[in-house]
């Protein structure tokens, strides 16, 4: 067998050699250019100053110019340490309560009927289209009024209410998907409405909770412009707003600012690598056609 | 049974239906209604006294004091000129970046679609440039076009080719920050329409290959009509970000050098929280509200149509 033959036989039957080494080609050059400025960061903040300012493309350190005392560096600033944690919280507590507000109103959603009901979706979406700086100008005294500002409960807040119409949405498409005659075999078993939700739909939509989940985390996390008004102190401030002050700050400690940009899209991305395969499930399935 | 027991009993189904409904309904209001008061309190609020600011005379420093001023705001915009500079911006901005996006991820669909050895590895890496947080995208590209040790400018050095700060240079601040919309982007546009592609039954090529149309034709009339529900929800939602979107630029450029940069959403942060002008900031404001609403029901309404 010839080495085009073996190669023909790894791939599809509507694929021919020819045709894959043009997709190889066309990926090879998106990927380069997608990928390489992420894998750029990553290796600079294992370079020395040295290094790191040649006039000289390297794109990986050479051994003896290897160090991780970047890492060292920004790990022993308090700052960072405390913007990690704020991070984590505001994230994570955001993610809770745009699930449970999203779950309840997206189970009303695809399983009730009352007035108003179809225009429902579209009005959470069209929320959306609302321009963020707009709101922000009056955004900021209703927050000071209600006592939220430089509070975590404050951000919170804001995040789930950017986070819960897109949520909403998502899993209203996934419940759609799931039939009612499970619901009615779940209530003849004296299943309530709530018993249904708890012990039906949510166990098969679990891919669902996990991307409104992942969406919400990383739109919580990435988020730059609600932190910015909201944290008044290093108490509430997060690693997204912390880096852009950093680096303000520190325009020329490079290494400390690459270092702290790594770390500040790590979580996202090991949680992208996580939830990666439900989100093309998704978007090929139930997340388009919510509307 | 008698002719009234029947007449009972059918009473009382109905009261029971009833009952039921009244039920549905309340509970199906319930549900809904955490997430109501949410994005009534943060969004649709704040909107509202957004757009009554507009009409008023109102400084950030005196937050109590305010002036009716009717559509005064409104007519100094039509002579400002940072305004028509950040409109035309704006517009210029959403419509490249938008434009590109969706044929470079129209590009990659038709790629990624391919049943190649290693395809799910490219297909799973593929959203990574839009997971970063949006400071981390413009730490690595500021640091990327620094002078001197900025691997772009060493790359057009040993070309041969002049080096300079990009985020610096009137003329290529703007190709810069299109640059980043589209490095972020384009890869949601590839797997939302790769997913949508996937989706189109494959006895559609086949019924359309057997009449004689070539793969150009099939990409025509088969895989364009079938995808273009989730072309259009993909445009329409990425003109919105764009044109909304304030922390790339912000973040990047700040706006500049010399205007260059500045968009409607920078220029009422700017207005608003700079210079403390609230009520000409919310105006500003109002107008991108405006202009977002129409391109909506434009584009939508040409959609079902067309």
């Amino acid at each position: 067998m010839s080495v085009v033959q073996r190669f023909d036989g790894w791939l599809d039957n509507d694929v021919s050699w020819r045709e894959a080494i043009v997709v190889y080609l066309v990926l090879g050059l998106y990927y380069t250019v997608l990928l390489f400025p992420v894998i750029y960061l990553i290796t600079s903040t294992f370079k020395t100053d040295a290094v790191l300012f040649a006039e000289k493309l390297m794109l990986l350190p050479p051994a003896n110019e290897f160090t991780i005392s970047n890492y060292i560096d920004v790990f022993t600033r308090d700052e960072f340490r405390d913007y990690f944690v704020n991070s984590t919280i505001i994230a994570t507590a955001t993610t809770v309560v745009t699930l449970v507000v999203a779950t309840l109103g997206a189970y009303g959603l695809s399983r009730f009927e009352f007035p108003g009901h179809q225009y429902m979706i579209v009005g959470f979406i069209s929320s959306q289209m609302l321009p963020r700086v707009l709101i922000l100008i009056p955004f900021f005294t209703v927050m000071f009024t209600i006592g939220l500002v430089d509070t975590y409960l404050g951000i919170v807040f804001a995040h789930s209410v950017v986070t819960v119409p897109f949520a909403i949405w998502l899993l209203k498409g996934y419940f759609d998907d799931i039939p009612e005659s499970l619901d009615d075999a779940a209530k003849m078993d004296g299943c309530t409405d709530i018993g249904v939700l708890v012990r039906v739909i949510l166990p098969l939509s679990a891919p669902g909770m996990s991307v409104a989940g992942f969406y919400t985390f990383v739109g919580s996390w990435n988020d730059y412009l609600f932190v910015s008004m909201l944290s008044q102190s290093q108490g509430t401030r997060t690693l997204p707003f912390g880096l852009a002050l950093f680096q303000s700050a520190n325009a020329v400690d490079w290494g400390a600012v690459l270092t702290a940009a790594v770390i500040t899209m790590l979580p996202v991305i090991i949680l992208f690598a996580l939830v990666q395969k439900y989100i093309v499930a998704g978007l090929a399935g139930g997340g388009m056609k919510g509307i | 049974m008698t002719q009234s027991q029947t007449q009972k009993s059918r009473i009382r189904l109905f009261v029971e239906e009833f009952r039921s409904i009244q039920r549905e309904t309340w509970l199906g209001m319930g549900l809904i209604l955490p997430g109501v008061i949410m994005v009534s309190l943060i969004v649709l609020y704040p909107t509202v006294r957004g757009i009554w600011m507009s009409f008023f005379e109102k400084s950030l420093l005196f937050p109590q004091q305010a002036t009716w001023i009717g559509l005064e705001h409104y007519r100094e915009l039509l002579s400002d000129s940072i305004f028509h500079q950040a409109l035309w911006n704006s517009i210029l901005l959403t419509s490249v970046a938008v434009t590109l996006e969706y044929l470079l991820g129209l590009g990659l669909a038709i790629v990624l679609k391919r049943k190649v050895p290693g395809i799910q590895l490219f297909r799973s890496v593929t959203m990574v440039s839009w997971v970063l947080p949006v400071i981390v995208m413009v730490t690595i590209f500021n640091f990327m076009i620094q002078p001197q040790f900025g691997v772009v400018n060493i790359i057009l050095d040993n070309l041969g080719l002049p080096t300079r700060f990009w985020f610096g240079d009137p003329d290529l601040a703007m190709p810069i920050v299109i640059f980043m919309h589209v490095w972020r982007n384009a890869p949601f546009f590839a797997i939302a329409l790769m997913a949508s592609m996937m989706s189109i039954p494959n006895d559609l090529y086949e019924a359309a290959s057997m009449d004689g149309a070539t793969p150009l034709q099939q990409f025509r009339h088969v895989t364009l009509p079938n995808i273009a529900y989730t072309s259009m929800i993909m445009v329409v939602l990425h003109v919105i970000y764009t044109f909304n979107n304030f922390d790339i630029i912000f973040l990047s450029t700040g706006g500049g050098p010399l205007n260059k940069t500045e968009v409607l959403a920078t220029y009422v942060y700017k207005t608003a929280f700079v210079q403390n002008m609230l009520g000409y900031g919310a105006a500003i404001g109002v107008t991108m509200l405006l202009i977002m609403l129409v391109f909506t029901a434009v584009y939508v309404k040409l959609e079902d149509t067309g």
